[in-house]
């Protein structure tokens, strides 16, 4: 092998490809990345066996040929060494030089034979925009369960409903749900990704603007742009079924200002107890929206919103940090938050966006 | 199609032995690990396989090694396809149940769930019986003393502190004894409390300004159960009050039994009179059970569960596991949950290979072995650890038998030294501490040593 390429191209795929070279595995081969040179591109491949990535820089190849080196000490060598200009690199038997105009560097190599390929997907496939994919992605990501217990719900369970692209994730103490607008659905019953990979699929595609190309089967899903092929194993599991716990109608109905209630809940926050309850008040007659909180070691507080409040009286507590997560998914100015009981999930939207759900259950103590 | 299952099975084990030997063992066991042959069909072999990424690895690398393999064992095999399957069979079985369980019902699960076993008022649970309960030459003594106390709680051994060290039945001897005093003196108000409770208790009370309340509340019992003592070294208010509720229940021939790990004289910072009062009544240890006692609560614990497992394999749990009994219940749960998922008996090879990862390295492997193996994995001649060098590399692979032999050997540390080329004690703790610490910022290392340590088993 022996080409040349831009030091800027590589350096930013090689933090890319890094992070998916496989940690702590038995297979020492897997801590490395793979330097493909073939046709008009330098490939890079990384798979820790649960995710697998593929990228193309576009380099002057003299040889056609590859080589597999430690992933960490290339990213240590390209994150530190050079400026910006055309970085030279070609293989001596099994070892990889790398030359500019002021360095010169011997890499050992490994013994590339044993590095695996990455499944090609073949299935059901469809086409979005990167925007969207990870608009989708984000907004509701954060509830998923962390816990290997339940890989179905430690998991972004992504299925079609129309001609919506809907993600969900929950750890079943909250749930979010968001939906895209997609055209040329194919019909999509459920993909689960795992959450592990959800955050590298996030960096990987977040900067990015291209369309994307997202083809998966039951057992595996692939996301591929115009240099990048990303794939990953999918969770053979069935999500719950989360829709017949959304309440249908609601009894209590606030909206409030999102920063107000922010504020209150970062207040709240300092005198929640090791539960992390806060608690809720509404009385519509008395136009009350009152949060507080309790902690023997500390004080309490009470924080007065307000809000426009129709329905019953409603009294109930419920985990701070699981509302404050939302936060990040609601983009309007004003949320509206519906009850329906004090057992029941409260629900959590944007005023005048359907698109996005939150589901938040009560902690009656 | 029963025969046929077994076939299959014992047809993939003999491959894989076959497929051991032509590969290294790190590609072994990443491609490998958690394969097997789902059926055959007219001569198609289908081989089962965790994730896509090991069926596109099989196919590309190692095809033609398979079915060779394959073919060799098998005159029938006309070819070899590759299926994905879900390994974890145990979370398909809980799938169902997962569905069912909506969001809502987790409204319950945030709450502390009250362990429908232990009556509230006692804190007893009534697992803890002496009917499950086994008696060896290592707590004869106790159970003697403990049945004298039910005999006549509060007169002849007060207080009654029972000692030794983890996961030996301490609690269960003491709930045992608090469980058949209920039952044969049901007006006897009994009760059981952790150390940890006990000082939380005080605190809670101390801050709610309701000292008084807590007095009574540990009073008012006729038989008063204290787990796990030996944490109230620091606890100076806790010891305090403590020797006061130990007085008052003295002064009245009411029963008192302490728990701990340590004999009183060595719990940290105890105080004197505290020392004082439990010396006067009864110590006694609970020391590791012997083999035939570990057979024994094997037994009982399958009686317990309704299930019969082969002698043969017993004995293996029972000396594959020594010292501790909650480690011995943990290693037979492991077996009952496999033999409830496949629904027939394990054979002796099966259950070696459940335990092999919890046990610890065998303990009775020589020095000199241990000295070979690093030696060779870090391509060092074996005599030159023992010498006196201090070449980087050897210092090195030096420091990591020395870290091996203490960890995983429990070697002492003289005797490390003295077997490595005659070295002061102190190097060794050194030695050992170095890579403790580097361990913390060097995966590299980190995996190194895992390595080292397959190639022990």
């Amino acid at each position: 092998m022996k080409l040349e390429c831009k030091i800027e191209e590589i350096k930013n795929k090689i933090s890319q490809v890094e992070r998916i070279t496989g940690k702590n595995l038995t297979l020492p081969i897997l801590n490395s990345i793979l330097l493909i040179a073939s046709g008009k591109y330098l490939k890079l491949r990384s798979t820790n066996l649960s995710l697998g990535i593929e990228v193309e820089i576009p380099a002057k190849i003299e040889k056609e040929g590859l080589v597999a080196v430690s992933g960490s000490i290339l990213q240590g060598i390209f994150s530190n060494v050079f400026q910006n200009e055309n970085v030279f690199l070609e293989s001596i038997d099994g070892n990889l030089s790398i030359r500019t105009k002021k360095s010169k560097i011997k890499l050992k190599g490994q013994t590339h034979e044993d590095f695996p390929t990455i499944p090609r997907v073949v299935g059901t496939s469809f086409e979005i925009e990167s925007k969207k994919l990870i608009d989708g992605i984000k907004s509701v990501y954060y509830s998923s369960s962390v816990s290997d217990v339940k890989p179905e719900i430690s998991s972004v369970f992504i299925h079609t409903n129309e001609d919506n692209l809907v993600f969900v994730s929950t750890d079943s103490f909250r749930l979010a749900e968001k939906k895209i607008k997609v055209k040329g659905l194919p019909e999509i019953g459920g993909i689960l990704i795992p959450y592990k990979n959800i955050s590298e699929i996030l960096r990987v595609f977040g900067e990015s603007n291209s369309l994307i190309k997202v083809c998966f089967n039951k057992n595996q899903i692939s996301f591929s742009s115009d240099d990048v092929y990303l794939t990953s194993r999918v969770i053979d599991g069935v999500f719950p079924d989360y829709r017949q716990i959304i309440p249908k109608s609601s009894t209590t109905n606030a909206v409030v200002l999102k920063q107000d209630l922010l504020n209150a809940l970062k207040i709240s926050n300092i005198f929640s107890d090791k539960f992390n309850q806060v608690n809720l008040k509404i009385s519509p007659e008395e136009k009350i929206f009152e949060l507080s909180s309790a902690n023997n070691d500390i004080g309490e507080n009470k924080t007065y919103l307000d809000a426009a409040i129709t329905g019953e009286n409603i009294e109930l507590g419920f985990n701070y940090k699981y509302f404050l997560d939302c936060f990040q998914s609601i983009t309007t100015d004003s949320a509206s938050i519906k009850f329906s009981g004090a057992s029941s999930p409260l629900v959590v939207s944007p005023v005048s966006d359907s698109s996005f759900l939150y589901l938040i259950m009560p902690m009656n103590r | 199609m029963e025969p046929m299952n077994m076939n299959t099975k014992q047809l993939w084990k003999n491959c894989l032995a076959e497929i051991e030997t032509s590969i290294s063992r790190a590609n072994f066991s990443t491609w490998f690990k958690n394969t097997s042959i789902i059926r055959e069909d007219t001569g198609i072999i289908y081989i089962g396989v965790p994730n896509e990424f090991v069926r596109d690895w099989l196919i590309n690398k190692y095809h033609k090694l398979i079915t060779k393999t394959i073919a060799d064992a098998y005159e029938n095999m006309r070819a070899v396809e590759y299926t994905i399957t879900k390994t974890e069979v145990v979370k398909e079985e809980l799938a169902p149940v997962v569905e069912n369980e909506s969001s809502v019902n987790s409204v319950n699960k945030e709450l502390p769930l009250r362990d429908l076993y232990i009556s509230p008022e006692d804190n007893l649970n009534p697992r803890y019986h002496f009917n499950s309960f086994i008696v060896g030459s290592f707590n004869e003594l106790a159970y003697a003393a403990a049945q004298a106390i039910i005999k006549s709680p509060g007169t002849l051994y007060n207080p009654f502190f029972i000692y030794g060290s983890t996961g030996l039945g301490k609690t269960h001897l003491i709930q045992g004894v608090g469980n058949m005093i209920k039952e044969k003196y049901p007006e006897k108000k009994v009760h059981y409390i952790t150390l940890e409770k006990f000082a939380t208790d005080l605190v809670n009370s101390f801050q709610n300004n309701k000292a008084n309340s807590f007095k009574e509340k540990y009073r008012k019992y006729d038989l008063l159960i204290i787990d796990d003592i030996q944490f109230i070294g620091k606890m100076e208010t806790t010891q305090e009050q403590l020797f006061h509720t130990f007085n008052t229940y003295y002064e009245s021939n009411k029963q008192i039994i302490f728990s701990s790990d340590k004999h009183p004289n060595y719990i940290p910072e105890l105080a004197d009179r505290l020392k004082s009062r439990f010396a006067a009544g009864m110590i006694v240890d609970i020391s590791a059970p012997e083999y035939e006692s570990r057979l024994a609560i094997l037994k009982v614990k399958l009686r317990e569960l309704n299930i019969d497992l082969d002698q043969e394999i017993l004995e293996y749990i029972a000396s594959s596991v020594d010292g501790n009994i909650r480690e011995l219940e943990g290693s037979l749960n492991l077996i009952v949950v496999q033999y409830r998922l496949k629904n027939r008996s394990l054979t002796l090879a099966e259950v070696k290979n459940l335990l092999k990862n919890n046990m610890k390295p065998k303990k009775n492997m020589a020095i000199k072995d241990v000295v070979k193996i690093v030696s060779e994995y870090y391509k060092l001649e074996e005599d030159s650890v023992y010498e006196k060098t201090r070449k980087k590399e050897i210092v090195k692979a030096r420091q990591i038998v020395m870290y091996l032999l203490r960890e995983d050997f429990n070697v002492s540390f003289p005797l490390i030294g003295q077997k490595l080329g005659g070295k002061d004690h102190t190097t060794v703790i050194h030695s050992c501490l170095k890579i403790k610490n580097d361990l913390k910022n060097d995966p590299q290392l980190l995996q190194e040593l895992e390595q080292l340590r397959i190639m022990f088993k």
